[in-house]
């Protein structure tokens, strides 16, 4: 428990630096260690609830997510992390090592991504997104002024988060930078608005993933413990270092990480007996 | 103006349910981690299907560990459930707690789509 305890601690501080999140470092780390794929997946479900709500607590306090954004687009997550979970629990677990892998190389689009314009300007609200009040307002520090903003493409942002939460649901992770594009590109968010609102969804994901493994009897205890209470301070402490790295070595790291994780489930995939 | 004010309500509450549940189901696992070590003298993880969260349904599951707890008859293992319990029950509650807002504020479309959530969890917490 206690390697388990540290090695998540790491684990939740590089997630915060690099954004990958937590689940994304802990699983392929856990598998090294031996841990069966499955377990290690059902215990990053259930410790991302708690590095989700803990960082979500003071984001909604400042009124930057959209609340009401999260609440439409969690009936479409939670309904594919059930999916994604059951698949799971079913599925032959050396595809997931793949999965994995396939999963970690397409967090490198995240690299270029945020060069799009930051406060999307003059979105014609379509006549659903209208109905559901998909709009808001919210008081952005770094700009210093108030950014009013309007979303538009309710459905199929609402079906793009149900393919998000079956990749969340499926590999155990919060796969934040998957909904981020949902919401910046489809459903037009600003920048902070659509990370807030995506850690924010993270945690109802995933407690729904997590009601899966709980049912298949993944879920244990030794491991979830640790786990959650090693990324959580990982994840304030990362939190709080964040700003004092410049973003070339955060790259760097960023690339390295996912690049050794890839080869790992990939070695793993291969060599499972 | 009144229906913002009463939004920010709704806000402040869902941040306390968060962080309230978040530190609480951290702490209970730092304790459950001192405890185990204590009686076990060892930390070692088991993957035998007795250190398994499972049985019975998660509502069903919880009330027992729960009972248990407050009888005295507890364990470092079941502190560590129970930990893992209220973790669970955090983003759940903020979602009922959403539900039973807009009912109060009379907000037909937010009250369904909130309500939804909750039956599709709920639906799947009880599944064992």
């Amino acid at each position: 428990m206690l390697t388990v305890l540290v090695i998540s601690a790491m684990a939740g501080l590089l997630g915060a630096l690099t954004g990958l999140g937590g689940g994304s470092i802990m699983i392929p780390v856990l598998v090294g260690f031996g841990v069966p794929v499955k377990y290690a997946i059902a215990a990053s479900m259930v410790t991302i609830i708690a590095t989700s709500s803990g960082s979500a607590a003071s984001y909604v306090k400042e009124r930057i997510t959209n609340v009401k954004a999260a609440f439409y687009l969690e009936m479409f997550t939670i309904i594919g992390a059930i999916i994604g979970a059951t698949i799971t629990a079913l599925i032959e677990p050396r595809l997931l090592y793949f999965l994995f892998a396939g999963f970690l190389l397409t967090s490198f689009y995240g690299l270029s991504g945020h060069l799009k314009e930051e406060f999307p300007k003059d979105v014609k609200q379509d006549r659903m997104s209208k109905w559901l009040e998909l709009q808001g307002s919210y008081y952005d520090q770094a700009a210093g002024k108030q950014v009013d903003y309007k979303m538009t493409n309710a459905r199929l942002g609402g079906l793009g988060m149900m393919v998000a939460g079956l990749a969340a649901g499926m590999l155990g992770i919060g796969a934040g930078a998957f909904k981020v594009s949902i919401h910046e590109l489809i459903l037009k968010m600003p920048s902070k608005v659509s990370t807030t609102t995506s850690n924010f969804i993270i945690g109802i994901t995933a407690l729904a993933g997590a009601s899966v493994y709980f049912a298949s009897g993944l879920l244990f205890v030794g491991l979830a413990a640790p786990m959650a209470v090693g990324t959580t301070i990982g994840a304030v402490a990362g939190g709080r270092i964040l700003n004092r790295f410049p973003n070339r070595i955060i790259r760097y790291l960023f690339l390295v990480i996912v690049f050794a994780l890839i080869i790992q489930m990939i070695y793993k995939g291969v060599t499972l007996p | 103006m009144k229906k913002v004010a009463s939004e920010e309500k709704l806000e402040l509450t869902i941040s306390c349910i968060l962080i309230v549940g978040v530190i609480a189901s951290v702490a209970m696992e730092a304790i459950g981690i001192l405890g185990y070590y204590n009686s076990n003298g060892n930390l070692n993880i088991i993957f035998r299907p007795e250190f398994a969260l499972q049985g019975a349904d998660f509502f069903t599951y919880s009330g027992n560990a729960f009972f248990q707890v407050m009888n005295g008859g507890w364990t470092p293992l079941q502190i560590l459930s129970l930990g893992i319990i209220v973790l669970m029950m955090t983003p759940y509650v903020r979602v009922a707690a959403s539900v039973i807002y807009f009912g109060l504020v009379r907000n037909p479309k937010y009250l369904i789509i909130t309500l939804f959530v909750l039956i599709i969890l709920t639906a799947s917490l009880l599944v064992h």
